[in-house]
């Protein structure tokens, strides 16, 4: 079968305990539900039907100060708390795999090495919200996943950790593998139900959350792939384990995307609160900027968070430490750029993206996305005009916090933060109606 | 899978209903105190800031919002401040909470707006001058209210291109009414909401995304469902206009006239646009109603006003002269209908002369004509019912009593139990199916649907059951029985029953009508239980032959589980003033109350036999009925056998007929009146609820025509016998008479029912359904160009699988035969049908649909034939 070359940390870390979400990842058997089986996989899913109360999952989850890795960083547990107690209508789980953050790509990694992680973290999270009918909605464009993880799933019916009285604990439990139709909008949690439900992929407002009313209308529950597939480690070690990984407030580990101008771009899961620098400048993780040239910028938690400076870059990756430097951790994914990049250049590509992804419903995203395109293409094609900065800035302001979901929030805060960081490079390009930067850029 | 249908619907609450949702489910009412630009205001828990501050008399801007669908918070133009919260926040979808203070036009969200309005005007063409939306545009108001008066947008606007469209223009014709401009759309997404929501249709769609997304038709469709015309009326911009009125005139050049719909019984509230000069009707909007018709309008009351400006309206009355109608006078013409009449009257008496009046005009009409036939030609043979209602009937029948049985639009929003019986709803009341549809949308109530044939409108309902035609009565005492097993009646009630329905078990009658018993039982079950319970029966058990016997099973189901206690079971009224017609004694017998109140106010009512149109039709074959009065009525198109009213008519000594077109009948005619619409002069009408409501001039009449009320009065002036001393005397008799209290009975013992099944017909196998095209009603609307640009011409409609087994495909040419006739008709493959029933609508004069029907028959049954070229 197909095996997808992505450099992970899984093969050079010795002490192979420092691993959880990757410890196998390297194993080019783990997809099977043989070696899975072996590596002690389900063993979390028996313990939890066998001996614990759904509100004891729902626990020691709370306990282990597990935060979702979709970018948001809600609190897991509290999350599935918020499933109102005695309500007789269905409940639903919906594993938000629709991966499609510009630089994100680990969730892809554990779908494809490891996507019996995947199903036991979520027929654990099923079970403690008591839900008999789990969605993993997958992006149109993974096809490799959407093969392995339907393969994964016969395999689990097959030996019995999903289906009817599952181990004879009287649970039943059914999954549906759902694609999506390549929309960025549809890992925003209520497009995505919307998308499942079969209507337009376009956010709901909320309230109501999809807790409470998500899909048909249903106390719903979306996490992410890689929150999930951490829940069999916190079930099987631990929640007081669990938080001795990472800080107070971010804990256990996190697996970081890292790409951009580095010498081993790749997915390595780390310790919450591992110094930025050290990956990218440790050879075992990014192993230094390409060239060895000087760093420019990094963008740390995928393309929708702000822009760190150099002088940044000294900070640590958690969410307090992030959120301190006026930037966020969000998916974890990691680009570094170099000295030669031109930062207007790169803003363009984001805001092309953006606009490309913007569903339409709410006018300032849908108009401001298009609008800021036009500009910032204007300024890279060397037509800049005087005052073109102040109106990106307004027009900037004009989106963030003003629309239904965060998409909008997404893709102007990186340009709010370029703009204020490399002001001049700006000014240079609408001046001299060129790059200050010589070589162009690309994505590794 | 365990997802349920129950949950297949989102519930989300909202708005104006969630407010009265909130009003009626959680008991007692819990209230909020918010402020509000410094006002304090009290408002029910679950209403939303911008509501709570319509109800200070704060207008928030919007463009997405509308108090009947549900919140999407597309358009960001209603924005507020609310304290404590960082960021604006959009009014239309922020529920009001206690101590809540809220800011409407502070200067951060006066930034909010111009920035929405900004954005909204990047792309939008500006194309006011030659924009049919100027005048009454929401974003040209409030542009002009908030918005900047220059442009800092220095590219290329977005134009959608495609076939059909320029790069200046984008008119895309997605329906027959509709027209399409991609590039006014602000996309508020109201259109495709209500379309989805309000009116359960999926011709209209968004696609695309970002600032490429465009509302368009569904692909491979026409918007084209029974409700499109109020798409156009909720745009807020030009996007949707319609040619019924774009381009016609300017909108602040015309006036507006309170009026009602002429065309259904629930009498939706409606504006009439006329011109003063033109002395002409531009087009209707709703008037909105909340206790009627929440300012849906179906198309047929929207584009139906067009018969009152057609060109065939006629303008002169006519007098037959050596076989031919021609011009004359109206002193001339009423003088020959007073000499005919009075030379009938003196030599056979006043019972050789019968009258029949269109249910469809105002109560001044109907009164004065039975007035005049009742006083001044003192006989006793008239009707208002020419379609297949005319049936034999008595005042003390149980369908009579079905048929005056209390029902109030606005209780279907609160029944939490609706049952549709023998209806088509969206053909015969497409009002209270969009009531329907908005209970299921904001509450969980059961609906079922109980019909002989598979139809649209059951998409409502929870389980839509298909029983044989022809066995009404047998699926409502299957449901009597229903209960009576549950044990969800008391024993000696369900003794009492089973008495009376002997001739066959529960297992035996859901066998012969078809049906599961699961779906019986869970009907019954719900009926027994419900809070509330709606009963509607329609027009299929109205025109049934055997509806005396089905009202009889009803008043038992009735009197079993006490439904009317609880709610209210009732045939409902078909015409927009059939209501008031039964009210003012249009019936040959009226009922004994009406009766004595006509004597007290006429002096003496006359005891001469009665005859109901059905009655007169015979004694015109036989010669013993002279002379035939018709007003505004069409019974050629609409008696349910046509070859036997012609042969009456033909055999008359003297037929007159009012009516605003040349018609079938009119050709009968010795002498036509022209008759004026109700656009024309100020009417009264009482709605299917028994609500009168007042429909005002907007133009002049036609030519020289006059509404029914001057015809009657200037026709007994002739005979020297005035009906009425002064205006405000007519008034104050009708009002006499629409006060009278109205006591249906309610059942209150069991009645044995008469079982009538008919055996198939292996010559004619297929049962005929005659129906109301969605897009017509009774025989005006064929005049309307926008209505027959939906349908202009007659079919048959059939289920996919019939066509299939006679090789007959969409549009290919049948005959439908019967007995007594035949008419080739083009085919319509309907994927709603799926047995062996066929659907021909009435409205089409070019096919006489009614000579197909027996009046000997329970079901009238066909054959077809492929018609080969």
């Amino acid at each position: 079968m197909f095996y997808s070359p992505v450099i992970t940390n899984a093969s050079e870390v010795s002490d192979a305990n420092g691993l959880h979400l990757f410890r196998y990842v390297e194993d080019a058997q783990q997809h099977r539900i043989e070696q899975y089986e072996q590596h002690g996989g389900y063993s979390a899913l028996r313990k939890v039907l066998t001996s614990m109360t759904p509100e004891a999952v729902t626990e020691e989850v709370k306990k282990s100060g597990l935060r979702g890795r979709g970018g948001a960083g809600f609190p897991a547990g509290m999350k599935w708390g918020f499933v109102p107690k005695g309500s007789t209508k269905p409940r639903y789980l919906c594993c938000n795999a629709d991966e499609s953050e510009p630089g994100t790509c680990k969730d892809r990694v554990l779908m494809e090495r490891d996507p019996h992680a995947v199903i036991e973290g979520m027929a654990i999270a099923a079970y403690a919200i008591g839900c008999h009918l789990m969605f993993i909605y997958i992006r149109g464009e993974f096809n490799h996943c959407i093969d392995r993880m339907e393969a994964a799933m016969a395999e689990a019916y097959a030996r019995g950790h999903l289906g009817k009285n599952i181990y004879g604990a009287g649970y039943d439990l059914d999954m549906i593998v759902h694609t999506g139709g390549g929309a960025y909008i549809c890992g925003e949690e209520t497009a995505l139900l919307n998308s499942l439900e079969g209507e337009r992929g376009m956010s709901r407002i909320r309230p109501p959350f999809p807790a409470i009313e998500g899909l048909y209308a249903c106390p719903t529950i979306v996490n992410n792939v890689e929150t999930l597939a951490a829940v069999p480690h916190i079930i099987n070690r631990g929640a007081d384990w669990y938080r001795s990984l990472g800080t107070e407030r971010s804990t256990g580990t996190k697996v970081f995307s890292l790409s951009g101008h580095v010498k081993r771009p790749g997915n390595y899961e780390v310790e919450m609160s591992f110094p930025l620098k050290r990956l990218i400048y440790d050879p075992a993780y990014g192993g230094g900027i390409l060239g060895d040239k000087k760093l420019k910028g990094v963008i740390p938690g995928g393309a929708s968070t702000p822009f760190l400076t150099p002088d940044m870059v000294d900070v640590k990756l958690d969410y307090e430490s992030l959120a301190a430097v006026g930037s966020m951790l969000g998916s974890g994914a990691v680009i570094v750029f170099h000295e030669e990049t031109c930062i207007v250049w790169v803003i363009l590509k984001l805001i092309h993206f953006f606009r490309h992804e913007s569903c339409g419903k709410c006018t300032p995203c849908r108009e401001g996305t298009a609008w800021l395109e036009q500009i910032i293409g204007r300024i890279e094609h060397g037509q800049g005009k005087a005052g073109d900065i102040e109106m990106i800035e307004e027009i900037c302001g004009n989106i963030l916090g003003r629309t239904i979901c965060p998409l909008g929030d997404a893709a102007v805060m990186p340009i709010q933060s370029a703009v204020k960081h490399w002001r001049d490079e700006w000014q240079h390009h609408i001046v001299h109606r060129k790059c200050q930067s010589p070589t162009t850029f690309a994505f590794a | 899978m365990s997802v349920t249908d129950d949950f297949c619907l989102r519930v989300n609450r909202t708005m104006t209903e969630a407010t009265k949702q909130a009003a009626t489910e959680r008991a007692p009412a819990q209230t909020v105190s918010l402020t509000i630009d410094g006002r304090p205001v009290t408002v029910i828990r679950g209403t939303t800031v911008l509501e709570a501050a319509a109800q200070l008399g704060i207008h928030i801007p919007s463009f997405c919002w509308h108090p009947k669908l549900k919140p999407v918070g597309a358009c960001r133009m209603c924005y507020v401040e609310i304290e404590r919260f960082p960021k604006l926040q959009v009014s239309c979808a922020t529920e009001a909470t206690d101590g809540m203070v809220v800011l409407t036009d502070s200067d951060k969200v006066r930034q909010g707006r111009r920035a929405v309005l900004e954005f909204i005007l990047v792309n939008h063409p500006l194309d006011c001058p030659t924009c049919d939306k100027g005048g009454e545009c929401d974003l040209q108001n409030l542009t002009f209210a908030h918005g900047f008066d220059d442009s800092r947008f220095e590219f290329q606007k977005a134009r959608f291109a495609g076939p059909g469209v320029t790069t200046t223009f984008d008119d895309l014709r997605i329906g027959p009414e509709i027209i399409l401009n991609r590039n006014r759309c602000i996309l508020c997404f109201k259109c495709v909401r209500a379309n989805k929501e309000a009116f359960g249709e999926y011709d209209l769609g968004a696609y695309e995304r970002g600032n490429s997304t465009e509302i368009n038709a569904a692909p491979g469709h026409q918007v084209d469902n029974p409700f499109s015309g109020n798409l156009v009326e909720i745009c807020p911009v030009g996007a949707l206009t319609n040619t019924d009125w774009r381009y016609k005139i300017r909108v602040w050049l015309t006036k507006t006239t309170p009026s009602m719909d002429n065309f259904f019984s629930s009498g939706a509230n409606i504006l009439f646009y006329k011109e003063d000069h033109q002395n002409r009707v531009f087009r209707v909007t709703s008037r909105r109603n909340d206790e009627i018709d929440d300012g849906w309008l179906a198309d047929v009351t929207r584009y139906g006003y067009q018969i009152v400006n057609s060109p065939e309206r006629l303008v002169t009355p006519l007098i037959k002269k050596d076989g031919r109608l021609v011009p004359a006078s109206w002193e001339e013409a009423l003088q020959l209908v007073a000499q005919r009449f009075g030379d009938i009257k003196e030599k056979k008496g006043g019972v050789c002369i019968g009258g029949l009046a269109a249910p469809y005009l105002d109560n001044a009409s109907l009164y004065s004509f039975a007035r005049f036939f009742r006083t001044v030609i003192r006989c006793n043979n008239i009707d208002f019912r020419s379609d297949y209602r005319m049936l034999p009937d008595n005042p003390e029948s149980q369908f009579s009593n079905l048929c005056s049985r209390p029902f109030r639009i606005a209780d279907i929003d609160d029944s939490d139990v609706t049952v549709i019986f023998g209806s088509d709803l969206i053909r015969e009341h497409p009002g209270e199916y969009l009531r329907l549809r908005k209970a299921r949308n904001f509450g969980h109530p059961r609906i079922y649907s109980l019909t002989p044939y598979a139809v649209k409108s059951a998409d409502v309902a929870d389980r839509a059951i298909v029983y044989k035609p022809g066995t009404e009565e047998l699926v409502i005492n299957a449901l009597c029985l229903a209960a009576a097993e549950q044990g969800l009646v008391d024993s000696s009630a369900a003794a009492q029953l089973k008495d009376k329905i002997s001739s066959h078990t529960f297992a035996e009658a859901t066998r012969r009508c078809g049906v599961s018993e699961a779906d019986l039982l869970a009907v019954a079950g719900s009926l027994a239980e419900g809070r509330m319970v709606t009963f509607i029966v329609g027009e299929i058990v109205a025109q049934s032959k055997a509806r005396e016997t089905i009202a009889t099973a009803i008043a038992n189901l009735d009197h079993l589980l006490g439904l009317s206690r609880r709610g209210q079971v009732a045939v409902l009224a078909r015409y927009a003033n059939s209501k008031g017609a039964e009210r003012l004694g249009l019936l040959p017998r009226p009922t004994e109350a009406i009766a004595k109140e006509l004597a007290a106010i006429w002096g003496d009512f006359p005891d001469s036999p009665a005859y109901p149109t059905d009655a007169m039709a015979a004694l015109m074959k036989k010669g013993e009925l002279d002379g035939f009065f018709i007003l505004g009525a069409n019974p050629m198109m609409l008696y349910p056998d046509r070859a036997f009213m012609k042969e009456g008519l033909e055999k008359l000594d003297f037929l007159v007929v009012c009516d605003m077109f040349e018609t079938e009948t009119t050709a009968l005619a010795d002498v036509v009146l022209p008759l004026s619409s109700w656009a024309e002069f100020t009417g009264d009408y009482v709605n299917l609820e028994g609500r009168v409501q007042r429909a005002y001039q907007a133009v002049k009449p036609s030519g020289q025509s006059r509404p029914g009320f001057e015809i009657m009065t200037m026709l007994a002036e002739k005979f020297g016998e005035p009906l009425f001393e002064s205006a405000e005397s007519m008034a104050q008799e009708i009002e006499r008479l629409l006060r009278l209290e109205t006591t249906p009975k309610t059942p209150s013992e069991f009645a044995e029912v008469k079982v009538s099944e008919e055996a198939n017909d292996d010559a004619y196998p297929i049962a005929l359904f005659v129906v109301d095209d969605a897009h017509h009603s009774g025989h005006l609307t064929e005049k309307a160009p926008s209505l027959t640009s939906f349908a202009g011409e007659a079919y048959v409609e059939m289920s996919p699988d019939l066509a299939a087994r006679m090789e007959i495909e969409n549009g290919d040419a049948v005959r439908v035969e019967a007995e007594s006739g035949r008419i080739i008709v083009p085919a319509r493959i309907s994927e709603h049908l799926n047995t062996d029933v066929i659907l021909i609508p009435r409205n089409f004069s070019a096919t006489p649909v009614t000579s197909l029907l027996s009046r000997k028959r329970r079901v009238d049954r066909v054959k077809l034939l492929k018609v080969d070229h």
